[in-house]
């Protein structure tokens, strides 16, 4: 049951019967006789329960994107279906034109379709699809309040894919080289090729030379089918706010590039996503599936309010992988927790793997340290500074466990690691 | 527009009938519903009629044995109309020529009040009224008051008082004119020293006295003769005004003012409450809501410089200038350091030299700088700060 404007003003009307017949009599007819066409109306309006509902939406899309949640509404009453609709999601999923007026005659059927933007990582669940049916009059009417699932999920932007091209180009120029240029135990024989002018005369292979005419210089690539695992820790310290997004949103973007960056180079990615016990996984998925895997694991990944389990990971680490492999671990620099947690574990991983760690910088911490404004401004920057040194510390005794230590503003975190990723496997390090 | 069958997944109702419905909705409403019937028995009780007994003394529907409901129920059972008011408006309107009027006590009124009683012409029957038996007879007067409550006998030839013989009674009329007539002497004196009982005629109004009130009250009525001076005083004419004045007893020459009500035409109020109606309908139209608020789980967000912030503030409160002056020294040495390519652990003599060379300074500067005492104030930290930055962009220079 619901009232619309129309009967106000018919409320409102009454004013005018006063006037012309003044008495206390007059303004309780009126009052019976709007209750009165407000119930006629509301018994006249179609149901809502005699309705059929469907929803069509996208399993998933990017964050940026925008999709269509469809309604298709068949009427399978006796009466035609003058309706208000609303097909509510959660504020988050941008669903700002979510009411639509449908008109549905008997037996047939319509469609209304609602713009999502939605502005948050994850499963959006669609709540319920409201009915306001109208009655003849358009006075009053009924409603009722259908559950009609529908679920979005929505994947991480991935707006580091602009940096992947030119990674990409990168990784081709290591592909295929002569060894000159990339030379060491880090890449493996490729072919042999005929000698061009320009190509390094220690290349030359003799022996293959020497069976052919023509002189032979032996091409090399970058190794290939090395495993690369990422960790991506969703312990407190990735709650973080770091301008204006949460620390976990740039692990993820450095996280999807380097998948991107690492499956084209042939290598095969594995993603863990732990705090205190395994909240997602990605292992086993090679080519095409590796992307669309990470970004639906990715999705769902939110901090926990919790301390990391780093003996948890190791144990994950060793039981994932058997041989050699760059673990990449994106979690933060922060001094206590990595004194506490990972430093004593570290050496586990690090004798037989090639640890990186990557972390968010902060820049306000920057901001703070040069503020001189006045005494406060001075003790902030005391405290900047002594937070700044003991990162370099915690830094420096990390490199010296042998894990490499990537800390970088937010926006610079996914392409320095996938640099840091194509250096690595420049030198073979992998 | 095209025409759709129903897809197969296809949501039809939200599981409810007309009589789930109806029986969610008395669950829903029972409880508020039934402490809003509760409130309404409660309201309902508290407005019903004021309940027929009272405790003012004196009044006729007080049976306490301070209260004098025996006297008026006699009095209305021998055919006498007794009013119980409590306002003089009401005295005016039932008050008049063959009618008697009682009135209790005088501590509330003034000579507005008496005045009334004089234009109404009725019978008086002053109980306990020094002032106002002064106020509305010359003749009559209280004396002083003799001890407590004895018997008298009547001692003179008021026929009420006759008829009576004797009472229980207190207190002293004193007659100044000769058309009083004073009864009821304390025992052992006469008429003219005072009576708790006097009567005397002003313009044609028979004005009783009595001077106290105990033969009017339920505990007394039966001793000796009180009920039956009582009821004679009381019962002459057909019609009793028992009247005991309240404190917001109004006086009536204020009241009957327009009010607001007689003001505004009524027109005016009609279209008034016509416009509440039109609100009601209003606040039913926007307050219904097209489906529930959709509610979200909002993420985890931490400020990262909030940490900071929190140790610079700790500093600050404590005092810590030498922690702060060893921060900004060591960031400063660490990040010059780092341009001139010495060590993390160079000893402080190298960095003094490095730093003198790359900066131009001496040496003794450098090292008073880096490594001299703490600076003890806020404006030796800001100094500090100041000079460490020069050294920086100094070194960075060269």
């Amino acid at each position: 049951m619901a009232i619309t404007w129309r009967a106000v003003a018919l409320t409102a009307a009454g004013i005018v019967a006063v006037v012309l017949f003044p008495a206390t009599g007059t303004v309780l007819l009126w009052a019976v006789l709007v209750v009165v066409v407000v119930a006629l109306d509301a018994v006249l309006a179609a149901s809502p329960r005699q309705v059929a509902v469907s929803r069509e939406v996208p399993s998933s899309i990017r964050m940026s994107q925008t999709a269509r949640s469809t309604l298709t509404l068949t009427n399978l009453g006796r009466r035609r279906l003058r309706a208000l609709v609303r097909d509510a999601w959660p504020p988050s999923s941008g669903a700002d034109e979510n009411r639509h007026q449908v008109l549905v005659p008997r037996g047939e059927g319509r469609r209304v379709s609602t713009v999502l933007a939605p502005t948050r990582r994850g499963d959006a669940h669609a709540d319920r699809v409201t009915i306001r049916t109208v009655g003849p009059l358009g006075v009053a009417g009924r409603q009722a309040s259908l559950t009609v699932p529908g679920r979005l999920r929505v994947l991480p932007e991935f707006a580091s894919r602009k940096h992947l091209p030119s990674r990409l180009a990168r990784l081709r120029e290591l592909d295929g080289r002569a060894a000159v240029q990339v030379r060491g135990p880090g890449t493996e024989f490729d072919s042999l090729r005929e000698y061009v002018i320009g190509d390094d005369v220690r290349s030359i292979d003799w022996r293959a030379t020497a069976r052919r005419a023509d002189v032979v210089v032996r091409t090399w690539r970058p190794e290939r089918d090395r495993r690369v695992l990422i960790v991506l820790d969703t312990s407190r310290t990735s709650a973080v706010r770091v301008q204006d997004a949460p620390r976990i949103d740039a692990s993820i973007e450095a996280a999807l590039l380097l998948a991107a960056l690492a499956t084209r180079a042939g290598d095969r990615v594995e993603l863990i996503v732990y705090d205190r016990t395994v909240r997602g996984r990605v292992a086993g998925q090679s080519g095409p599936r590796v992307m669309p895997a990470f970004a639906d694991v990715l999705s769902l990944a939110e901090p926990q309010l919790i301390e990391a389990d780093w003996p948890g990971v190791v144990a994950q680490v060793r039981q994932r992988l058997s041989q050699r492999a760059l673990v990449v671990l994106l979690s933060a620099l922060d001094p206590a927790a990595v004194e506490h947690g990972l430093l004593g574990v570290v050496n586990q991983l690090t004798e037989r793997h090639q640890v990186v760690l990557a972390s968010v910088a902060d820049p306000e911490v920057d901001d703070l340290r040069t503020g001189r404004q006045d005494a406060a401004a001075m003790f902030d920057a005391a405290a900047a500074e002594r937070v700044g040194l003991e990162r370099a510390a915690v830094a420096a005794r990390l490199r010296q466990r042998g894990v490499e230590v990537l800390d970088a503003l937010p926006d610079d975190l996914a392409p320095q690691l996938a640099d840091r990723y194509l250096a690595l496997k420049a030198a073979g390090r992998l | 527009m095209s025409v759709y069958a129903g897809p197969a997944e296809a949501v039809v109702g939200d599981g409810t009938t007309g009589r789930s419905r109806a029986a969610s909705r008395w669950r829903r409403w029972r409880l508020p519903l039934g402490i809003l019937g509760l409130l309404c028995l409660v309201a309902l009780l508290a407005a019903l009629p004021q309940p027929v007994t009272s405790t003012v003394p004196l009044a006729p529907d007080n049976p306490l044995p301070a209260g004098a409901r025996a006297a008026a129920q006699i009095l209305g059972e021998q055919g006498v109309d007794v009013h119980y008011v409590r306002r003089i408006t009401d005295v005016e309107r039932l008050a008049g020529p063959g009618t008697t009027v009682l009135l209790v006590g005088d501590q509330l009124i003034d000579t507005e009040h008496t005045d009334v009683l004089r234009e109404t012409g009725a019978d008086l029957v002053l109980v306990n009224a020094s002032w106002a038996v002064s106020e509305l007879t010359e003749s009559l007067g209280y004396g002083n008051g003799s001890g407590g409550v004895e018997t008298r006998t009547a001692e003179c030839d008021d026929p009420d008082a006759v008829a009576a013989g004797t009472i229980t009674a207190s207190g002293s009329v004193l007659a100044f004119g000769s058309d009083a007539v004073v009864c009821f002497p304390a025992p052992g004196t006469s008429s003219s020293t005072g009576g708790a009982y006097a009567v005397t005629n002003v313009d044609d109004q028979r004005v009783a006295v009595l001077a106290d009130t105990e033969p009017l009250t339920n505990e007394r009525l039966a001793d000796e003769g009180n009920a039956a001076l009582v009821l004679r005083t009381l019962g002459r004419h057909e019609v009793l005004v028992w009247y005991i004045p309240s404190a917001d007893d109004q006086d009536p020459l204020e009241s009957g003012g327009p009010g607001i009500t007689d003001v505004v035409p009524p027109l005016v109020s009609l279209i008034g409450l016509q416009l509440l109606l039109v609100a009601a309908a209003a606040a039913l139209w926007r307050g219904r809501r097209l489906g529930r608020i959709v509610t979200e789980q909002m993420p985890v967000v931490v400020r990262a410089g909030e940490t900071t912030r929190g140790r610079g503030r700790l500093y600050r409160r404590s005092g810590s200038f030498g922690h702060a002056a060893a921060a900004l020294r060591a960031g400063a040495t660490a990040r010059s350091c780092a341009r001139l390519g010495l060590p993390r652990s160079a000893p402080p003599q190298v960095v003094i030299d490095a730093l003198a060379r790359a900066s131009g300074r001496s040496p003794g500067q450098i090292e008073a700088l880096l490594y001299g005492p703490p600076p003890t104030d806020d404006h030796g930290l800001a100094q500090l700060a100041r000079d460490l930055d020069h050294l920086e962009s100094e070194v960075h220079r060269s």
